[in-house]
């Protein structure tokens, strides 16, 4: 089975995974793509979320088969150590993160938000960021989110080249 | 020899001068210059610091990061005294030495009132007890990070450390240079004479290691670089890019994965396990049978190629469940039993008396008004956002073990247990937590996963909780209820106040998890039952402040703050009762009662300041207030609250906070807006209910936390400048929280909500 992660075509041995396997899992256990995480299996905390065709989705609940054909974007690829994505930058400028640990999935949800909408409202904010946090970082995610919102609408790139054609 | 013998106890008696009092325990954890091996070039110094070749800091990290932001404090901590920028220090694990053991966190555990123990002005029984306590915890060397204690058990130990490499280095520069050490200059670790010599720490590390320091001082106040400052988090860019390493994220050639599963039981075990069908399905590759930790829940996992595959194999285990002899577990009874000992033990002057003053009974006798109310409290879980997991290898002879936890010493005593090989077979890596909250107190999983690891061939393992595991199978905050009576006099004025609360004491029952050897056949009174209450600080005459201990048979653990969590929720609110009791403004009414406590009264007044405390606010807003002191800091909250279709929606936080010496305002903030939006998830939902032995609250669904759309649009932190020795920041924001908005809900409504989680 071939998949089409960040940019690069990964093939998984049909032995190894179901077609019923969450992505999350084939991304962490088989791909070793660490990045997206485990965190309630029902699509309830978001620590999961990767962009499957440009969308974000949770991946703990994407059966491997959906993704096959479609590109994924993980972490991993929201920018790079060079180029940064804005929100990685904006994350960095709020000093957003705690534990960390749910900060791969927000971040994956945000930028699904800002490339559709580089001009978000506090409610669209609210809508589109459904993510659990249990060290409470939300205010500082919506201020941050706003930061990396402004730097896009003034022309800086939301991720590198790479990162881009990644996507 | 004898000259350099001569040198370090000059060395010592110096460091006593600056260090005062409190020296022996931070000058007996330094270690020795071999208590770090140094490998590649690396020279240690001493039991914390290494110098690189290339004359890079590499820090022994003791403590566990789980968000709290405590590897950039403690490595802003040698950073000041070594006169380098934080880039230029690198964290390395520690070992498993006894001077890495938390001293002050233990020291904590004393059931002193505040009064008697205000920075500077400590009675000598305060002194005592902190000494031989102290002395105790050196000799434990438990290696914990918890109880909000890492930065203030580290505060002289680190800073002397830093200082005393400084000194070996500049030492080393003056004997080569020929030139005398106090003009030598440094700048990020580049030591240099106006004359012209220059040179990095790397290139005198060596020289360092055998050259005894002399006069060793730590930096004044005055000259801080770092400490003090907003310096940014090390371990952010690891966290926005995907790349740091949770226990989760372990990947080793060849590994396995497993799930496990619990009896839905608390307490209850298994009797047969029918596992054709597991066995079956593809991927699946054993079973195994865990046993009870530490006399709790009976679990099973099951390994596979991956945690998904693994997981298919845990649910298609058909297990026959076996109820505890015991009796099943019932939250509604528990509560209860809670209340009914609470009274009785009020009605009878029973339970311990973790604080007495005056005559309560005298005092009640001869009031003009009694007030008495009853609060309560839930069960509560963590659920960290990572869930519960740990990876280990079995392989000749050997364990190695990847742990997200707050317990690196004892974990690995475990595992060596667990095993059966000797300590010293067993290497532990702690890896950065996905949240602790006091539920990686426990090292259950632990001794599980090295328990699989037994059966995987050499194989590492990694084991996984389903969050649905970790919700049902937690150390719960216990449950509590508190009787709460006043006197109040003729004038109005509060004579008397007596609290007779009861629920588990969580300290004897983790020891008798994880330290069974100090676990006495009779429980002594626990600190932590009675901590946020018969410690407070208002000037109340007459006092009896007692904890009936009572054994639910719950597992009990700690949860952000313990007992405060709940504990203040009970003192704050009632203390507000009695304001508007006496018609007095809450704030008004609190430092009235506060004359003897000046850091307590400016902590509240700075709240309501920057809050606009009594100016008007939009219609159907209100706000309410909460003062509280706990893991050696002060933090007042005042909130602003509405309702929205008949539910609480907090709009603004304003916290006041006096946590001694602040080493880094920035992560303070941060914790407090952490610690304020944790509290609030349990003050507005938290709660778990046992019926028939099993936890009802499985997963998120129906374990509600707050999200973004519910979080407070402002949370502001305003610091107290100080320059007493650092208090905790992780926990002191979680306890006024609940009873902030309890109290604003009451403005609202009218009515006093006494039981959590709030519901109006």
């Amino acid at each position: 089975m071939d998949l089409s992660v960040n940019g690069q075509t990964r093939t998984v041995a049909d032995a190894a995974v179901d077609p019923s396997m969450p992505l999350l899992w084939v991304l962490r256990d088989v791909l070793n793509l660490t990045g997206t995480k485990f965190g309630c299996g029902v699509a309830a905390c978001g620590a999961c979320t990767v962009h499957l065709d440009g969308q974000a989705v949770r991946s703990c609940v994407t059966p491997l088969a959906s993704a096959v054909g479609k590109p994924v974007r993980t972490i991993e690829a929201l920018g790079t150590a060079e180029q940064p994505h804005a929100l990685q930058k904006a994350w960095i400028a709020h000093q957003v993160p705690q534990c960390g640990y749910c900060q791969s999935g927000v971040l994956m949800a945000a930028a699904g938000l800002l490339a559709k909408n580089r001009d978000p409202s506090d409610a669209d904010i609210d809508a589109a960021i459904t993510n659990i946090c249990r060290c409470g970082t939300y205010p500082r995610i919506r201020e941050a989110i706003k930061t990396a919102a402004k730097a896009l609408r003034g022309g800086d790139t939301g991720a590198s080249p790479r990162a881009a054609a990644a996507a | 020899m004898k000259r350099r013998s001569m040198l370090l106890l000059g060395a010592g008696a110096a460091g006593a001068l600056v260090v005062g009092w409190g020296v022996l325990p931070p000058r007996s954890r330094q270690g020795r210059a071999d208590t770090l091996p140094g490998v590649d070039g690396e020279v240690g110094l001493n039991g914390w610091i290494k110098i690189t070749a290339d004359g890079k800091v590499l820090l022994a990290m003791h403590r566990s990061e789980m968000g709290q932001g405590v590897h950039t404090a403690l490595a802003m901590l040698v950073a000041e005294e070594l006169d380098v920028s934080l880039a230029k220090v690198r964290l390395v694990q520690a070992g498993r030495d006894t001077l890495y053991g938390n001293v002050a966190g233990f020291v904590a555990a004393l059931p002193l009132h505040p009064g008697d123990m205000e920075p500077g002005h400590e009675t000598r029984g305060v002194k005592a007890g902190r000494w031989i306590v102290s002395k105790f915890a050196r000799e434990l060397g438990i290696n914990m990070t918890g109880g909000s204690s890492s930065v203030a058990d580290a505060w002289d130990v680190l800073r002397l450390a830093g200082a005393t490499a400084r000194t070996q280095l500049l030492g080393a520069a003056s004997l080569q240079w020929k030139l005398p050490l106090a003009e030598l200059v440094v700048a990020d670790g580049v030591i240099s004479h106006p004359s012209g010599p220059t040179g990095h720490y790397g290139e005198f590390a060596k020289a360092a290691a055998v050259t005894p320091a002399s006069t060793i001082a730590v930096k004044e106040a005055k000259d801080w670089k770092l400490i003090g400052k907003p310096v940014p988090r090390i371990d952010l860019v690891a966290k926005t890019n995907g790349s740091a390493g949770f226990g989760i994220d372990v990947r080793l050639p060849g590994m396995v994965y497993a799930v496990v599963r619990h009896c839905p039981m608390l307490g209850g075990s298994f009797g047969r396990i029918d596992s054709d069908a597991a066995m079956k399905l593809p991927g699946v590759e054993r079973v195994v049978r865990l046993g009870p930790y530490a006399g709790s829940t009976d679990g099973v996992a099951v390994v596979g190629r991956s945690s998904w595959h693994a997981k298919q194999g845990a649910q298609a285990l058909d297990i026959e469940w076996r109820a505890p002899p015991a009796g099943v577990l019932d939250s509604r009874q528990i509560a209860a039993a809670l209340e009914a000992t609470a009274r009785q033990a009020a009605a009878t002057q029973g339970g311990f008396a973790f604080h007495a003053a005056g005559d309560v009974q005298a005092a009640s006798a001869a009031a003009a008004r009694r007030i008495e109310a009853v609060y309560h409290a839930p069960y509560l879980a963590h659920a960290a956002m990572e869930p519960i997991n740990c990876t280990a290898q079995v392989k000749d002879g050997k364990v190695e073990v990847w742990a997200p936890t707050q317990l690196p010493g004892m974990a690995l005593a475990l595992a060596a247990r667990t095993a059966g090989v000797s300590e010293d077979a067993v290497t532990l890596h702690v890896t950065y937590l996905g949240g602790g909250f006091g539920r990686r107190l426990d090292i259950d999983f632990v001794g599980q996963a090295v328990r699989i690891a037994l059966e995987t061939n050499g194989r590492p393992v990694q084991l996984l909780w389903p969050r649905e595991e970790d919700i049902t199978h937690d150390f719960y905050r216990p449950a509590g209820a508190a009787v709460m009576q006043a006197s109040i006099d003729a004038q109005g004025a509060v004579t008397s106040l007596a609290i007779t609360s009861a629920g588990d004491a969580v300290t004897p029952r983790w020891m008798e998890r994880g330290l069974p050897a100090l676990a006495g056949p009779v429980d002594l009174p626990d600190k932590t039952a009675s901590e946020g209450l018969f410690d407070l600080p208002y000037g109340i005459a007459n006092q009896r402040i007692a904890h009936a201990a009572t054994h639910s048979g719950v597992p009990v653990g700690f949860w952000r703050s313990v007992g405060h969590s709940h504990n203040a929720f009970f003192s704050e609110c009632f203390i507000d009762e009695l304001a508007f009791e006496t018609q007095k403004d809450p704030v008004a009414f609190r430092l009235s009662l506060l004359a003897d406590m000046p850091r307590h009264a400016a902590v509240l007044k700075l709240a309501a300041d920057k809050s606009g405390w009594g100016k008007p606010l939009p219609a159907g807003r209100a706000r309410g207030v909460a003062l509280h002191e706990s893991f050696g800091s002060i933090v007042a909250e005042v909130v602003e609250v509405s309702l929205a279709d008949g539910r609480p929606v907090v709009h603004r936080v304003v916290c006041a906070a006096d946590v001694g010496t602040v080493v880094n305002p920035a992560i303070v903030a941060q914790q407090m807006e952490s610690a304020v939006i944790f509290g609030l998830s349990a003050a507005l939902y938290g709660r778990i209910d046992i019926v028939g032995g099993v936890v009802q609250q499985t997963n998120f669904p129906n374990h509600p936390v707050l999200k973004l759309a519910d979080a407070p649009r402002v949370i502001e932190t305003h610091l107290i400048a100080s320059s007493n020795p650092p208090g905790g920041v992780g926990e002191p924001g979680t306890p006024p929280i609940a009873p902030a908005v309890a109290n604003a809900l009451f403005v609202l409504t009218g009515k006093r909500v006494r039981g959590l989680p709030l519901v109006v």
